[in-house]
């Protein structure tokens, strides 16, 4: 009992000393502000030697995705009226703010306090566009959290199409879901969020490509279409119309047939009609439109 | 398009915030051509028409991004 009582003593001082610098750690990563939140998501630095990929990226409605179409606050409107609205008196909260899943996905990480709920929303209110452009979903959101679902992304990993141990500032470790379409599913997504207390329903697309395309003999995954040779301008830009409507135009092409002709429904009554036969044919991995 | 509703009922509603279901989905599924017959009765009398068949994409009421545009002179008299 004497040995045993050190030992058992020394174990109880290490789960305390553990514990305290867990807690440490917590507290040091929290992220209390929208700056410290902008600042870890920052994709400046991959921009030094990835220039090309970054310039593809920051044309992309990646690049802000809290502006909607035309440079609009598309939240506005959600914060003032409607099931999302900040109550009178009320601070806003994480269930005001639950567009962020998709729109900031970073807002959900565990470290993130509510007083960042709270900061975005004034943003919002305050229609500080400034502020609200650099938040987006940058290089560390697919390449690290998002890169993960068996298991969490590792902490100060970068996740790629392969190995890189040397690569500089962070390892870049190999993860598949990169090349499949999960990892856009991810966000473009299956229908209503239901893990909220005002649940609501955004993307339906990954739900379509699951559903309609792939049930039907599609084989092409997403990146096949929207990254290209790998381009991280991922179109639709909805804010460049020309673009978008050609898009649309190789998505959806229209056959049209035309016929006129001398109609006769009784012995005494004729007149002319035409017959316009039109037929669309999707092209794309979803329906159209979807999000 | 997908006409969603908010589960509480069957009209339809607009915005994100308020979607939670759909109530008809009329959008273009892959694999699956949509084809339309229209039927355009003329006064008597005409024998000659221009027919323009114009395709686009209404993300919101009033915002417009044209796809497509044919137009097809149609004479009654092809077969004389």
């Amino acid at each position: 009992m004497k040995k045993i009582l050190p030992v058992l003593l020394g174990v109880a001082l290490w789960v305390t000393l553990a514990l305290a610098q867990s807690t440490t750690n917590g507290k040091a990563r929290e992220i209390t502000s929208l700056k410290g939140l902008i600042a870890r998501y920052n994709s400046e630095s991959c921009k030094e030697c990835h220039e090309e990929i970054y310039g593809q990226w920051e044309k992309s409605h990646h690049a802000r995705p809290l502006m909607g179409m035309s440079d609009q606050i598309f939240l506005t409107r959600y914060l003032k009226e409607g099931p999302l609205a900040i109550k009178k008196g009320e601070k806003a909260t994480r269930e005001n703010l639950i567009c962020v899943k998709c729109h900031l996905p970073q807002m959900l990480e565990p470290d993130v306090s509510d007083a960042v709920f709270e900061e975005l929303a004034q943003a919002v209110q305050k229609g500080d566009k400034t502020t609200l452009r650099q938040l987006n979903i940058g290089c560390l959101m697919c390449h690290g959290d998002k890169a993960m679902v068996h298991g969490k992304a590792e902490r100060g990993v970068i996740y790629g199409s392969k190995d890189i141990p040397e690569h500089e500032g962070n390892p870049v470790k190999k993860s598949a879901l990169l090349k499949n379409p999960l990892i856009c599913g991810q966000c473009h997504g299956l229908g209503p969020v239901l893990e909220f207390k005002n649940p609501e329903q955004c993307a339906t697309l990954y739900g379509s490509y699951l559903h309609g395309y792939i049930p039907s003999g599609g084989s092409k995954s997403c990146q096949d279409c929207h990254m290209k040779s790998g381009n991280h301008y991922m179109p639709p830009n909805f804010n460049n119309r020309a673009e978008t409507s050609a898009l649309y135009k190789a998505a959806l092409p229209m056959d049209v047939e035309v016929m006129g002709y001398t109609f006769q429904p009784k012995e005494n009554e004729m007149y002319p009609r035409i017959v316009v036969k039109t037929k669309i044919t999707n092209k794309a991995g979803h329906r159209i439109p979807d999000g | 398009m997908p006409q969603p509703g908010d589960s509480l009922g069957s009209t339809m509603v607009l915005g994100p915030d308020k979607k939670l279901g759909f109530l008809r989905d009329t959008s273009v599924q892959p694999f699956a051509p949509k084809e339309e017959n229209i039927e355009i009765d003329l006064p008597a009398g005409v024998r000659d028409a221009v027919v323009k068949v114009a395709l686009s994409y209404q993300p919101r009421p009033g915002d417009v991004y044209p796809i497509d545009e044919q137009t097809f002179p149609v004479h009654m008299d092809k077969f004389p």
